[in-house]
């Protein structure tokens, strides 16, 4: 304990297991590979890396000596570089608050496929039979077996964002567990956080490294890693790759929810934060290439499944029509004999040419099928995992690490909404596990929103916008108030105070110029493109009709609300659609 | 008398194939892929394995219609190709008259099982076109396995919370006890140390203000 009775973490490695585990989420996973795959392959690494030492660096190392110098929550701390920035504080609380209620569900949906793996048969492996017993139930003939177990058995969706159904029992129970865990680790503060944090941190590693190498030897991951590591120069012109780097970089590091400065609060008055800094940011962008090989490897493994399934399919069909003898065509030749049978029996081939049409197999098209987000995740890797050899197995850990990881981050989450406000005289009277346990059950309770039949829509309301556009507005003000109000300056002097030296000329010229630049221009992309965007749509699963991808129109004005917060001090954006 | 019998059976045979028609009245087609469900050790198509079919789908007649002499004569195939696929029809034992096809397609549903395993065939590699398989029914436990581990794990949680929670009071209280004890103890003692001043602790000057003394 510290002269102010602060806790402290119990060493700075605890503090930088803190940090990899707050930063490396899920994100690293599932959205570094969706846009290297968007954005030319390993080109897109050059932006990324770019953009990691103009933005990433320097305002993790500054959220850091904040919380470091302040040695208190993210109100605290603003309130004491100047009393009119309390409001960006609150800020970082709402907006942590808001990530907090709907990132669990996530947490709760990888426990169901967890627990649902201890099966001989992968649940999602097979379409259930319909009542005939003729074949599969309709719906999942149509989607895949994969896709059906998670919108229908995980999720059960509900046709559009209007129509509300029930609480799914099943997602309650195990959100109810998410939240349990959670507050299992957080109850003593950073003493049990440091000790979780060693578990959290570290084996995600393990079984991404035991991926990599299931995943590469699986037959076609070749192709992924090809695909992959093949770059396209052209896309560097396009400045979307550029924007998609700078927020990807922003939001993977964690930055503006207050989560860093809060973590920073517990240490040492003179820990080496500098080091720490450039240590997690490199571990977090290693793990997302990290990730991206092995997500590449089982893209080529799924992508090299389908497109033989697809030639067995085509191979099977002019076999039948043909009534041509077993052996005669293989897989190889499939394509030729295509062309053969077309031109020695065109009217037999006639019958079948749009069967033959429609069945193209293409391998680059397979692997061209960018996902992101939860569909990457629960979708993609669940199909591939099952088309493995012992399935369970592989289930079990990757659902196991998503957890890791998505637990991890929550750690993070919560410390940023309990530690500033514990930083209240009025809060701190109550104890500590009283007080973290009523934040959980407090979340736990709107959380359940999101476990019933239009769930799944309202998270993605939530994922798409509670936390995006104002933590650019949070993190602008953040540089802003470091670099002019309370001067670089002062801040250079309080960080030798720390650290014994001063920060160099790339520091400071990072925050004064280049990432307050930066993140303007990011800002304005943004709502240029809200704007352009006109009327938000989102995409649902649409039962009569048996297929996705149908665009619905939100009855939002979020931009005006937004607007109007934004120009208060304490932006604050509401997340509730209203209908026109 | 043989030619007789000769001339009966290749009239009969000549009816029959007049009968076998693909596509049109109450012919199935079959389809075998032995070589996919077999691979190396699959087995030539020829006559005897024909054959066995017209065995085995009279064996299947005759349990559906519960003793009807069905006989091997009385499957009559047609049309085979390479693929090995062909279309036959069945009639009623003695006479010419077809069998309709939804009695067919009944029994070969009910001994559907013993007539893929006579082949060492399973549903997808031996295809009747038109009959659709009747699928094994989803074995649906007491207890979804799911429930099982969550409860495992919920009862570890909880386990754990609740060790956490009450593990501090737990130490206060020992504590507590453990300070009453030694304050007993230190009454006692106290009472008998009084005279020598021990637990008072005196002031020894040595140790202060020693710089006055060495600055030179």
């Amino acid at each position: 304990m510290e002269k102010d009775g602060r806790p402290n973490w119990d060493s700075p490695m605890q503090f930088v297991l803190a940090c990899v585990s707050y930063a490396v989420g899920l994100g690293n996973v599932w959205r570094f590979p969706y846009l290297c795959q968007l954005h030319g392959g390993g080109g897109f690494l050059i932006p990324y890396l770019i953009m990691l030492l103009l933005e990433g660096l320097p305002l993790f190392y500054m959220e850091l000596a904040i919380g470091q110098k302040m040695r208190l929550g993210s109100i605290g701390a603003w309130t004491s570089i100047s009393p009119y920035l309390g409001g960006l504080g609150l800020a970082s609380v709402v907006t942590s608050v808001y990530l907090c209620l709907y990132y669990n569900v996530i947490n709760a949906w990888s426990f169901w496929y967890l627990f649902h793996s201890f099966q001989s048969v992968l649940p999602w492996a097979v379409c259930p039979i319909n009542s005939n017993r003729t074949g599969p139930t309709e719906e999942c003939e149509v989607a895949t077996p994969t896709q059906y177990f998670f919108y229908r058995e995980t999720l059960n969706i509900s046709s559009s964002i209007e129509e509300n159904g029930g609480i799914h029992t099943g997602q309650a129970l195990c959100l109810v567990l998410a939240w349990a865990i959670t507050y299992l680790f957080i109850v003593r503060g950073v003493k049990s956080t440091g000790k979780v944090v060693y578990f959290t941190a570290t084996f995600p590693y393990l079984v991404l490294f035991i991926y990599l190498i299931r995943g590469v030897t699986l037959h076609g991951a070749i192709n992924g890693l090809k695909y992959m590591f093949t770059p396209k120069m052209a896309e560097l012109a396009n400045p979307r790759a550029w924007i998609n780097a700078a927020t990807q970089i922003f939001f993977s590091l964690g930055l503006g929810f207050g989560s860093l400065i809060a973590f920073a609060s517990y240490n040492q008055h003179n820990n080496n934060f500098q080091n720490q800094a450039i240590v997690v940011s490199l571990i977090n962008s290693g793990t997302s290439i990290f990730a991206s090989i092995v997500t590449f490897a089982i893209y080529g493994f799924k992508a090299t499944l389908n497109y033989e399934n697809c030639l067995d399919r085509m191979r099977l069909l002019l076999l039948n029509t043909f009534d041509l003898a077993e052996d005669a065509i293989s897989m190889d030749s499939v394509l030729e004999w295509t062309e053969k049978l077309n031109t020695t029996y065109p009217e037999q081939f006639a019958q079948i040419a749009d069967k033959v049409r429609e069945g193209e197999c293409n391998l680059e098209k397979e692997l061209d099928t960018a996902v992101e987000g939860t569909g990457l995740a629960f979708i993609v890797y669940s199909e591939a995992i099952k088309n493995m050899p012992l399935p369970q197995l592989w289930s079990v850990l990757y659902f196991f690490m998503l957890l890791l990881l998505g637990m991890g981050s929550m750690l993070g989450n919560v410390t940023a909404i309990i530690t500033p406000l514990r930083d209240f005289k009025i809060m701190s009277r109550m104890s500590n596990e009283l007080f973290s346990g009523l934040v959980c059950v407090f979340c736990l309770l709107l959380g359940l929103g999101f476990t019933t039949t239009s769930g799944n829509y309202w998270f993605t309301i939530f994922n798409d916008y509670a936390a995006t556009f104002s933590l650019l507005f949070i993190v602008l003000i953040e540089v802003i108030a470091v670099s002019y109000i309370y001067g670089i300056k002062r801040f250079e002097k309080d960080i030798e105070d720390m650290l014994g030296h001063r920060p160099n000329w790339y520091w400071k010229i990072m925050w004064a110029v280049t990432s307050p630049l930066l993140l303007i221009g990011l800002f304005i992309f943004y709502i240029i493109n809200y704007i352009q965007g006109g009327t938000p749509t989102y995409q649902a699963w649409n039962k009569e009709h048996f297929y996705f991808l149908l665009n619905r129109q939100y009855g939002l004005s979020l931009l005006k609300v937004w607007v109007r917060s934004c120009l208060t001090k304490s932006p604050v954006i509401p997340c509730t659609p209203k209908r026109k | 008398m043989l030619e007789k019998i000769l001339l009966l059976l290749s009239l009969s045979l000549s009816v029959a194939e007049g009968l076998c028609k693909p596509g049109v009245g109450e012919a199935y087609k079959v389809r075998f892929s032995i070589k996919t469900a077999l691979g190396d050790q699959a087995y030539p198509w020829n006559k005897n394995e024909m054959f066995l079919f017209r065995a085995a789908l009279a064996f299947a007649m005759r349990d559906f219609t519960n003793g009807e002499e069905f006989g091997v004569s009385d499957i009559h195939p047609c049309n085979e190709t390479q693929r090995v696929s062909f279309w036959f029809v069945v009639t009623r034992p003695k006479t010419m008259d077809l069998v309709d096809k939804g009695t067919v397609e009944m029994a070969i549903k009910k001994s559907r099982n013993r007539i893929n395993g006579a082949f060492l065939l399973t549903d997808k590699t031996l295809e009747f076109d038109g009959i659709y398989p009747t699928l094994a029914a989803p074995v649906s436990p007491d207890t979804p396995p799911w429930l099982i581990v969550f409860g495992v794990v919920m009862g570890a949680v909880s386990v754990g919370i609740i060790a956490l929670l009450v593990y501090p009071l737990v130490q206060r209280k020992l504590k507590k006890n453990m300070d009453a004890d030694d304050e007993d103890s230190d009454e006692e003692t106290g009472v008998k140390t009084a005279e020598n001043g021990a637990n008072d602790g005196i002031y020894n000057s040595t140790f202060s203000d020693d710089e006055r003394f060495t600055q030179m």
